[in-house]
């Protein structure tokens, strides 16, 4: 897929600790939440990104699907982050956003919104405006 | 299980004034498609008028209600040609 840049978290230690670790520790300690901090590093460096179910080559969800796919049909490139593969990406990105399902397709460090909000964009040609 | 008809009325006693369609879509009480038209929605980015509906559910969504797609708008935003008036 042309323009389309996976971003991955895999940098992060993951596995290294239990599920639900990092939960107990405030929210605004700054450091104590590796995922926290890289789901938001993520959104402030790329202009267009894209939390999702699966991949853009290979969507997990139907949502996720159609979000690519008006991304795709606008030729816009994205970066893109599969939430499936630790629960707590979806968890950390829904306390940062303020918004509860995926997918979550962010422009110039705001949230756009999901599935709904970015189809009618695309289908009113608000989304080639805000991709510009 | 929900019906659609339980999560119209979630909305509506919620959001005052609204009116919602609901529609369970594939039929197993956890996939569901709403258009919700209230005056609450007036002034708000269509960001804030998802957000007002998903804060009925909290921590459903995603849970026991796998999807809730949306579509929002206020009264004068209703486009369809036939407008029924009472009283």
């Amino acid at each position: 897929m042309s323009g389309t840049e996976p971003h991955t978290l895999t940098d992060l230690p993951m596995a290294a600790e239990p599920l639900g670790a990092g939960v107990p520790q405030p929210a605004s300690a700054a450091g104590s939440n590796p995922i926290r901090d890289a789901i938001t590093e993520a959104i402030s460096e790329h202009k267009v990104i894209l939390f999702m179910k699966g991949t853009p080559e290979a969507p997990a969800c139907g949502f996720s699907a159609r979000t690519v796919a008006a991304l795709q049909s606008l030729d816009a490139p994205f970066a893109a982050v599969d939430i499936l593969p630790d629960p707590r990406i979806r968890q950390e990105l829904a306390a940062i956003s303020n918004w509860p399902t995926i997918p979550q397709l962010f422009v110039d460090g705001e949230l756009v919104g999901g599935c709904d909000i970015v189809t009618e964009m695309y289908e009113s040609g608000e989304l080639a405006q805000v991709l510009l | 299980m929900a019906t659609a008809e339980d999560i119209k009325e979630r909305i509506e006693s919620a959001i005052p004034g609204a009116h919602a369609e609901v529609e369970d879509y594939t039929g197993g009480g956890d996939h569901f498609r709403a258009t919700v038209t209230a005056m609450a929605f007036q002034g708000r980015s269509r960001i804030e008028q998802h957000r007002l509906v998903y804060e009925v559910f909290g921590a459903e969504i995603g849970g026991a209600i796998h999807a809730l797609a949306l579509k929002t708008q206020t009264p004068q935003d209703d486009a369809s040609p036939v407008k029924i008036s009472s009283q």
